[in-house]
């Protein structure tokens, strides 16, 4: 075997061991990415409802804040006037 | 999804907690509709919560009227109670209690949250002020 001969079987050598090393390290690196790409995802949704909830609070008329009921069918903006009527009988 | 839903049951308790005790002990009633109203603007400053009950029915506004201790027939019947028991009429305290008023017309029940003086004041002003005009 000649010298440029060993070379090459050496590279070639230590081309197979890398792919054997990535193959073996693949699974756990692709259960990191899904894990980060989830954390991302979450982060996101999380970012989202807080915007939604602050946009919501911001269109909301200026004489109440917030409304909960057991019932549909009733407005909020129909429960504050109700509140503001009661005060005035 | 399932990310979403774990953050959704989270969100659930701050919601809850948002809701008194009273609106609480009205709600899971079938004859009555009840709203609770936060922040209920008094003036440019100061707000309080409310709990609307409204009464479905005569029978219910009948039972309605004998918890509460509410005589008469007309009108409305109006009173300083204590926070976990509305029945008991209390005086102002400067400790949190409830104004509560009743309107026979409306089968409605109003109990405003007041937890300061400054409260108890804004809502006087507001009932004089919204009556004058």
């Amino acid at each position: 075997m000649t010298e440029n001969e060993f070379d090459k079987l050496w590279q070639q050598a230590e081309v197979e061991s890398y792919s054997q090393r990535l193959a073996a390290e693949y699974p756990s690196w692709r259960r990191k990415q899904r894990r980060a790409i989830g954390m991302v995802t979450a982060s996101l949704a999380v970012v989202a409802l807080l915007v939604l909830v602050l946009v919501a609070q911001l269109q909301q008329p200026q004489d109440f804040e917030k409304v909960y009921c057991n019932r549909v069918g009733t407005t909020d903006a129909q429960w504050a006037s109700l509140a503001a009527e009661i005060l005035m009988e | 999804m399932k990310r979403l839903l774990v953050i959704l049951m989270l969100l659930l308790p701050v919601v809850t907690i948002a809701q008194s005790e009273l609106y609480k002990r009205y709600a899971s009633r079938e004859d009555l509709t009840v709203a609770q109203v936060n922040g209920f603007k008094l003036n440019e400053t100061v707000r309080v919560n409310v709990v609307l009950v409204v009464a479905d029915n005569e029978a219910a506004w009948n039972r309605l009227k004998e918890e509460l201790d509410i005589r008469g027939e007309e009108g409305v019947n109006s009173w300083l109670g204590d926070l976990k028991q509305p029945v008991k009429r209390v005086k102002w305290n400067g400790k949190t209690l409830l104004r509560v008023i009743a309107s026979h017309a409306r089968r409605t029940i109003g109990f405003y949250r007041i937890d300061n003086e400054e409260q108890y004041d804004a809502l006087l002003d507001y009932q004089l002020n919204k009556m004058k005009k």
